[in-house]
């Protein structure tokens, strides 16, 4: 008797888990956004603000707590990806070290970390051009522009019009 | 004539051979007559003969307007703005880079002498017609502290005193 509950109860609990586990499996997972330095030119966000980059329909989307910037992704004219570098040691810490005596902070200035650049052109609503400048992790730039490309945005770089679809865009 | 004397006499010479040219310079610049105007567009950064990557020119563009907005005392509009089509005296500003080095934070960093980066930029405002009313070569540098971008915000603190120094909403009035 013990055994057939114990069967039972396996059976009703397989039958509740699995919708679940299929519902899961069925919807895409949101999009992973990329943690980012706006440098400048987003409007009413100062420079060099931290916050997540993300590609979200037709919207780029820029958050930094709770301050939330849309560009349309339509009305990006142009989207370039470079490269860069920073100090390993940066900020205040980075500054100090520079008194470091014996050279010291010059020796810490050669300890550098590379970085990826996402440069983009867009216009506002009145139509006029704005440029905004992110630095991100190396190897981020190049996929968030191939979903820009892929949702519509324009590059003037040759041969980069007409993105292949990304990794994403091939699952779904 | 006793050394005592001869010393002063050469120090009021020394003295004046440095004031009176700077007086005389003084004399003859006097203030600069501004021309009105009351908003100045600011029209995206050409380069076309030398290879300036992407971020200095956006860097240079958005430099520009928020340091014309803060430094100049006229409203400044970006390019394509339809609400600059009705603003009255308005002057258009056309910048061409003709040089450019992209100098290394890290060299200067660790030199202090190397690495500066530098920006050369030929400025022309023009009137809404597209008459020429001031040109200026103007130059932006970052020689010992900070990223490569700051000659950009360099560039665009000179050319907003420019502005300044040559436009005014209130001139002629």
């Amino acid at each position: 008797m013990a055994g057939r509950i114990g069967r039972i109860l396996l059976m009703g609990g397989a039958m509740v888990c699995a919708p679940l586990a299929l519902r899961a499996q069925t919807t895409p997972a949101p999009p992973a956004a990329t943690k980012v330095t706006q440098i400048t030119g987003l409007s009413g966000v100062k420079n060099k603000t931290k916050g997540l980059l993300l590609v979200n329909g037709s919207n780029l989307n820029f958050t930094h707590e709770q301050l939330k910037v849309d560009v349309p992704v339509n009305s990006v004219e142009d989207v370039v990806t470079g490269n860069d570098s920073q100090r390993a040691i940066g900020g205040a810490l980075g500054t100090l070290s520079m008194f470091a005596p014996y050279g010291g902070g010059r020796f810490l200035s050669l300890f550098r970390s590379k970085l990826d650049t996402l440069t983009i052109k867009y216009r506002d609503a009145d139509g006029g051009l704005h440029g905004a400048i992110f630095t991100m992790p190396v190897g981020k730039a190049e996929l968030l522009k191939k979903d820009l490309l892929a949702m519509g945005a324009h590059t003037s770089v040759p041969g980069e019009a007409h993105a292949a679809p990304t990794a994403k865009e091939q699952k779904q | 004539m006793s050394l005592a004397r001869l010393r002063s006499l050469a120090f009021v010479g020394l003295v004046l051979a440095i004031a009176v040219p700077v007086l005389q310079a003084q004399s003859t610049t006097g203030p600069v007559k501004k021309m009105k105007a009351a908003a100045v567009k600011v029209v995206m950064i050409e380069s076309n003969e030398i290879k300036l990557p992407a971020e200095f020119q956006v860097s240079l563009y958005e430099d520009l307007i928020a340091q014309l907005e803060k430094k100049s005392g006229l409203k400044a509009y970006r390019e394509g703005d339809r609400n600059a089509e009705s603003a009255a005296d308005l002057v258009v500003l056309h910048t061409t880079v003709t040089g450019f080095k992209e100098g290394s934070e890290r060299l200067r960093q660790v030199t202090t002498v190397a690495g500066a980066t530098s920006i050369n930029v030929h400025c022309t405002f023009t009137d809404a017609s597209g008459k020429t009313l001031l040109e200026q070569d103007i130059k932006g540098k970052v020689r010992f502290f900070g990223a490569n971008l700051r000659a950009t915000y360099d560039f665009a603190k000179r050319t907003a005193q420019l502005a300044h120094d040559n436009f005014s909403p209130t001139a002629g009035a």
